[in-house]
């Protein structure tokens, strides 16, 4: 009981066109991870189509977003909207996103080792003659090659942008190396660090929201990774709902987040409106 | 200078002190500071981190651009991490380079149940490290070797990734850490200065790998000297965590000075 007094918990929204959490606060910003979350490959969790519908009709700002460094925004699309899901592209905010706006922002004109698949988010962006290195989840371009030319380039000075930096990633049967262990070994070979886009840093979860104009407490991040979803948006603030589905080891999560976390068996439909 | 007083043996690199990385003549002056070395009767062996090559064709390459080192004067990492896989019964899956192949003929490979890291070079793709990474996953006990602990060394030109930021990749992917054989070891320091048969203290380790080489030395109670060849950067001088006991310009003039002591 303690545990549930202490987590967020949504009120009646007969009464007050709102959703609330525990403490009264109003939520205006519902974050939700993909994959793992609302679906699993080709397969949706457990009615996130319907709680989805449920949340649209509610007073709320709804972004997605996702650590996605292989699939470009419209891909991710194509593939969510095949599945059923109704989700325009201004409501998807990925790892790409905030790696194409930190380019932007500062003027970048990075070496790309990032998916053919992913390049499509970069268009437009001028790669000539590069001053930064950009690094996804490209498995056919990291060879000795190309890890060359990254490190000379970081050795003379340019900075080193990881669009996430996992250690691994589950295949249908098998697991793959993820991106982080290529940042890692550049970050070693040139006494740098990295700079993280994605999940869990907290200026990808401020960015997400940047538009809606409101306050991380009046935010909520719904996933299934209790360190990239739940601890990094908790950090800045935000609220954090775990879902028991793709990801969570929950055991971990209980030792790391039993004070503040939420744990659902699937996508939480309890806290929406009858 | 007092590092080059009372020296009784001297440990060398060789790439980049003896020759460039590519390269198919020796550094200026070093064959002469190498034989002016053994006429003073000072003890000299060499410890390396190549695993591009087999140590023969490493000694083939030396005698033909003038040298006259035997195979017991060097010291690779490859023979020794053959000893240490035989005496624990370890079985590896080896990321290597194929020219360094050969040399790991005598070992059992079957059925791996460890990975060894050598300087891959174009070996080190995708395929290769997520092979390793998928069985170091699958094991009960995950082991990782890794043939030296470079960052990186000088091509041609350019300087180049070694196996050292490879391995930090695996271990990174796998939560382990992985043991280095060769250069900083303790342990392969130790072998080489047992073989020359002199304390550490007197002892003088060149090198132009500010971490491995002279700071390696230095965690051994040795001297280390590093020399402006090879892939030196005049940043070395100022390195955050290593200072060297002497810079010198090249081999030829860390010789000239002990000789002159």
């Amino acid at each position: 009981m303690l545990l549930l007094k202490r987590c967020i918990k949504f009120g009646s929204l007969k009464t007050n066109k709102c959703i609330r959490t525990m403490s009264g606060s109003k939520i205006k910003t519902v974050l939700i991870d993909l994959s793992g979350t609302i679906h699993i490959d080709d397969q949706e969790i457990h009615n996130s189509k319907d709680s989805l519908k449920r949340l649209r009709s509610q007073n709320v700002n709804v972004k997605y977003v996702t650590n996605t460094t292989k699939e470009s925004k419209k891909c991710l699309l194509n593939k969510l909207n095949g599945i059923g899901f109704d989700i325009k592209p201004s409501e998807i905010f990925t790892s790409l996103t905030a790696a194409r706006e930190l380019i932007e922002k500062i003027g970048l004109r990075p070496l790309m080792i990032v998916d053919d698949r992913a390049l499509e988010d970069f268009e437009g962006i001028q790669t000539d003659n590069p001053n930064a290195v950009l690094i996804g989840l490209a498995p056919d371009k990291f060879n000795y090659k190309t890890m060359n030319t990254a490190f000379r380039l970081i050795q003379d000075g340019c900075p080193l942008i990881a669009i996430h930096k996992a250690r691994y990633y589950k295949k249908t049967d098998e697991l793959a190396l993820g991106p982080g262990p290529f940042v890692t070994a550049l970050e070693y070979a040139t006494d740098t660090t990295s700079h993280i886009v994605g999940k869990p840093e907290a200026s990808f979860f401020l960015s997400s929201v940047e538009e809606f104009n409101c306050q991380p407490e009046e935010c909520v991040m719904i996933g299934d990774d209790v360190r990239d979803d739940i601890g990094g948006a908790q950090k800045t603030g935000m609220l954090g709902i775990l879902v028991r589905t793709g990801n969570t080891d929950v055991i971990q999560a209980w030792d790391a987040y039993l004070p503040t976390v939420t744990i659902c068996r699937g996508f939480p439909p309890w806290w929406l409106p009858n | 200078m007092s590092w080059c007083k009372n020296v009784k043996g001297v440990l060398l690199d060789i790439t980049g002190v003896l020759f460039e990385s590519g390269a198919s003549e020796p550094i200026k002056g070093s064959v002469e500071a190498i034989k002016r070395l053994k006429d003073s009767k000072i003890p000299v062996r060499f410890c390396t981190n190549e695993t591009t090559k087999t140590r023969q064709k490493l000694l083939q390459k030396l005698h033909s651009i003038g040298f006259s080192m035997t195979e017991g004067d060097v010291f690779p990492p490859i023979p020794a991490c053959c000893q240490i896989l035989k005496s624990r019964g370890l079985r590896p899956h080896l990321v290597v380079n194929p020219d360094a192949l050969s040399d790991f003929i005598e070992v059992n490979q079957e059925n791996p149940n460890c990975v060894v890291l050598g300087d891959a070079t174009d070996n080190f793709s995708y395929q290769n490290l997520n092979k390793a990474f998928q069985l170091l996953m699958s094991l009960e006990t995950p082991v990782l070797f890794a043939l030296g602990g470079g960052k990186y060394y000088k091509e041609g030109s350019d300087l180049t990734l070694d196996v050292g930021p490879f391995a930090k990749a695996l271990e990174y992917a796998c939560d382990v850490e992985a043991e280095i054989v060769g250069k900083p070891s303790k342990s392969f320091f130790g072998a080489v200065l047992l073989d020359l048969g002199q304390p550490p203290d007197s002892v003088v380790m060149i090198g132009d790998d500010i971490v491995n080489d002279v700071g390696g030395a230095q965690s051994c109670g040795m001297r280390g000297v590093q020399v402006r060849t090879g892939k030196y950067r005049p940043s070395d001088e100022n390195h955050p965590t290593v200072k060297a006991d002497g810079y010198v310009d090249n081999l030829a003039q860390a010789i000239d000075l002990i000789l002159q002591s």
